[in-house]
């Protein structure tokens, strides 16, 4: 499994890429500094939606972990290298963990560091708020990665289908239909942040805690299961 | 099989070797210059953008986009005449509901994933797979191939720009209790609509069409458009307003989408709802409408510059 | 040597929606080097990926060492494969890529076998650069390494000379004669008959994803001498042609059809090409269509010709 992982960190860490993370993710930063320069800073549910909610939690992190998590597999379809994997004797799940490893490892480090000082700026040292929030994020990153990488394995249009997914789903359609957030990533890890604060983070529609935990493992779960039967039964290229 | 006119000398018969005329053929027919080529890859950069040739499958996205923003315009249409009916005439206006200068406000996120997906399939496969060089042999020069390939793109994304638009006015006037009156009252908001569609069109092409000649896979030209788009406006809005002053204004003038949507503004001459509280409107119609233009023609100048460079 | 079935293929059919690529296929593959020969697109490559458990078979059973091939990662360890495509990460160094290959093939002591396989394929000067500075043939070697670090028993190989310059298959075939030697298992496809001849003992042919012939190649040869093939001719003048080249030795028989066609049987294909229009000049009787009969050994027919 080590060979897979560092393999697909290889193959997901190139030059442009980290760059571009890097810059991503320190938009919410300066946000966040600018943002609380003045006096009358934003109060908390202000930030909460446009900087989190919206940039953070509603774009930069899930097209990071799109980028990452795609590409996972979908670019060793591409290129016909996966054959070197599948013709291994091991289960296919030892396949499937390192890529996802890799993808979260790769995505995650990003996330956790824009997460947490932004919330450490923007909630003034609260440490309770701030942990929060980073494990929101790491979890949300944990979620999309592991269905973005069976979304990689399923389609050649993974990318298209994801941007979609992201845009319209998550970001249209959750905001007028209120059942839609029940099957959004967005709105689990929005969940277990409200959860894991709720003295902070008490107002706005969200889902139980403890549902919304129960949900997020079933989720990752499910789509972990689907892509292991699906190394299993696709005709490799 | 036709009467073979030699055949080949069997091994083993001797040491000649000849070749013989095995029923190739010349092709003697007429050749067509370099206007054809340009029309070949043309109609061929139409077929991939709506998917044409390549399975169900590759039909689905560009078909989707299109359904989707067709629906937008339709929903609109539909709102606006039941309002009309529930409210009595004129309530649509008194509501304040959107129409077609806010069309493009409303769709701006999808048509700029829309160019996102389908420009890195017109330019990044024949990169990656050396398709292009295939091109350049024949009387067909780079920027002959770049100028075909986003002429083909702009034609589809103007249909998805215009027919939505389009139904939503054909519905405004029928959900109308006397049609002819609004058409006589509202036709000008055909020449704006279409303007403001185009300016939607070339930009969003022209820029995502660059962003796809940057690299060759597919995957990662898409995400960054749409990261770019999406997360400019956040970002620089926001950023704006708390720094505020000329700095502010200068700032919000980075949002990406909003660009060709204060073009809009400027045809209509209203703001819209997303635009009305950007810093950048303070510097005025012609700073804004010239902003546009720069970063237009920028992106359309690099992108042929880089293409035209190109030699098999 | 032992000669009990390898590999084993039974009744297997795949189809992409309405197109056959196999039909009906089965044979048994022993120890030493089989060929699997055919024009392109006869379904080599998709019964190859059968056989490997790449792809599944849309009817039939692919069993190797008596286990199914699909779905069961374990029998890999025994298996080295390499595709037609060229599966290297440009990025990696040789030695780095067939060390990850031996890795996640359970090899032990990686750096020995890892050494065993590069000097195998004679890259050992150049292994430590990366694979995007290496030339097809270097980086078709160096996919062979990979294939053979962790010692499998069976080899399956498509299309493994593409690309090679006449050194390389020389370097290879030696290689390849050595490795069934030592009783490997090897399948070997190609759409180049030289190839094939000088190195597999036994030939499965398939045409139009039918096996159209197996067994020893010069048996195969033989074997389609001994049936006359069936060529129709139509000419300007048929009786008088038939009764001129019922004397040619290539011919075995002339049958006159109810509408003027000669149907020719004849062993002879080769010389029968030559010495009928010969005969046609020399009568001055136009010959106007001159087709073979037999559907599914069209190919092959071609095949022969041509080589």
């Amino acid at each position: 499994m080590r060979s897979v992982y560092l393999l697909t960190l290889r193959q997901l860490s190139g030059r442009w890429r980290l760059v571009i993370m890097t810059v991503l993710a320190s938009l919410p930063i300066i946000m966040a500094v600018l943002t609380l320069r003045d006096d009358d800073a934003p109060s908390t549910a202000q930030f909460d939606i446009v900087v989190l909610s919206s940039m953070l939690a509603g774009s930069i992190l899930p097209l990071i972990v799109l980028a990452t998590g795609a590409a996972a597999f979908s670019n060793e379809i591409e290129d016909r290298t996966i054959a070197n994997l599948t013709l291994a004797p091991i289960p296919r799940w030892q396949i499937l963990v390192p890529k996802l490893l890799a993808t979260i490892t790769l995505a995650a480090p990003f996330i956790a560091v824009s997460a947490f000082v932004t919330s450490h700026v923007a909630f003034l040292a609260d440490g309770r708020a701030t942990m929060a929030v980073v494990i929101a994020s790491v979890a949300a990153v944990a979620l999309y990665a592991s269905a973005f990488t069976w979304l990689g394995l399923v389609s050649t249009q993974a990318i298209g289908i994801g941007l979609l997914y992201i845009v319209l789903w998550e970001g249209l359609f959750a905001g007028f239909v209120a059942g839609v957030r029940l099957l959004s990533i967005r709105h689990y890890a929005i969940g277990i942040m409200h959860g894991l604060d709720p003295r902070r983070f008490a107002q706005g529609s969200h889902l139980g805690f403890v549902p919304v935990i129960v949900v997020s493992l079933a989720v990752f779960s499910l789509f972990a299961f689907l892509s292991i039967r699906r190394l299993r039964r696709m005709d490799i290229p | 099989m036709t009467a073979p006119t030699t055949s080949r000398v069997a091994s083993g018969k001797g040491h000649e070797g000849t070749v013989f005329d095995i029923g190739y053929r010349n092709y003697t027919g007429e050749r067509e210059g370099r206007s054809r080529s340009r029309m070949a890859i043309y109609k061929d950069g139409i077929r991939i953008a709506l998917g044409f040739g390549r399975g169900g499958r590759a039909k689905i996205l560009p078909w989707l986009f299109m359904a989707v923003l067709s629906a937008i315009g339709l929903i609109m249409a539909m709102i606006a005449g039941a309002a009309e009916r529930l409210a009595g005439p004129g309530a649509a206006q008194q509501l304040n509901l959107p129409t077609h200068n806010d069309f493009y406000s409303i769709a701006a996120t999808i048509m700029f994933v829309f160019a996102s997906i389908v420009s890195p399939e017109l330019l990044c496969r024949d990169r990656r797979e050396g398709t292009i060089n295939l091109y350049l042999v024949r009387p067909l020069t780079g920027s002959d191939y770049i100028v075909s390939r986003w002429g083909a793109f702009m034609v589809v994304f103007l249909v998805a720009a215009w027919l939505p638009q389009v139904i939503l006015f054909l519905g405004l006037a029928m959900g109308d209790r006397v049609p002819l009156e609004y058409l006589q009252a509202h036709w000008m908001d055909v020449p704006r609509f279409l303007t403001a569609g185009l300016a939607m069109a070339a930009f969003a092409t022209t820029l995502a069409m660059l962003t796809a000649s940057f690299t060759t896979r597919r995957a990662y030209a898409s995400v960054f458009l749409v990261g770019l788009f999406l997360i400019s406006m956040p970002f620089t809005v926001g950023l704006a307003q708390e720094i505020g002053g000329m700095a502010g204004q200068w700032i919000s003038m980075f949002s990406l989408l909003n660009i060709p949507l204060h073009v809009n503004d400027v045809i209509f001459g209203e703001p819209t709802e997303l635009t009305e509280e950007a810093p950048a409107r303070a510097f005025g119609s012609a700073a804004l409408v010239g902003w546009y233009f720069l970063w237009t023609a920028g992106a359309a100048t690099l992108l042929w510059w880089r293409y035209r460079r190109l030699t098999p | 040597m032992n000669s009990d079935p390898v590999i084993r293929v039974d009744g297997v059919s795949r189809w992409f929606g309405s197109v056959v690529a196999v039909s009906d296929v089965s044979f048994t593959i022993s120890r030493g080097i089989t060929g699997l020969l055919g024009p392109n697109g006869a379904g080599k490559t998709t019964l190859m990926r059968m056989i490997t458990g790449l792809a599944a078979t849309s009817s039939g059973t692919v069993t190797m060492f008596g286990q199914p091939v699909r779905d069961n990662p374990p029998l890999y360890r025994r298996i080295g494969v390499m595709s037609e495509h060229e599966t290297v990460y440009g990025f990696m160094k040789g030695r780095e890529f067939v060390e990850m290959m031996g890795r996640l093939r359970g090899v032990q002591d990686i750096n020995a076998a890892t050494d065993r396989a590069i000097a195998m394929v004679d890259l050992a000067d150049a292994q430590h650069r990366t694979m995007d500075t290496y030339s097809r043939g270097m980086r078709q070697r160096m996919r062979l390494a990979a294939t053979l670090v962790h010692d499998p028993e069976v080899l399956i190989l498509d299309e493994p000379l593409n690309g090679a310059d006449p050194r390389q298959r020389v370097h290879f075939q030696r290689l390849l004669r050595q490795l069934a030697a030592e009783g490997r298992t090897i399948v070997l496809s190609s759409h180049i008959l030289e190839e094939v001849e000088q190195l597999a003992e036994t030939v499965l042919l398939i045409v139009n994803g039918k096996l159209a012939a197996s067994g020893g190649f010069r048996a195969i040869r033989a074997a389609l001498n001994q049936r006359p093939y069936h060529v129709r001719v139509m000419c300007d003048d048929p009786r008088r042609l038939a009764s001129a080249i019922v004397g040619l030795p290539s011919v075995d028989a002339v049958n006159v059809d109810p509408d003027g066609a000669l149907v020719v049987l004849s062993r002879n294909v080769l010389d029968l090409q030559i010495e009928l229009p010969r005969l046609a000049q020399s009568a001055a009787i136009r010959l106007r269509r001159v087709e073979p009969l037999d559907d599914s050994l069209e190919s092959v027919f071609g095949y022969l010709v041509e080589g």
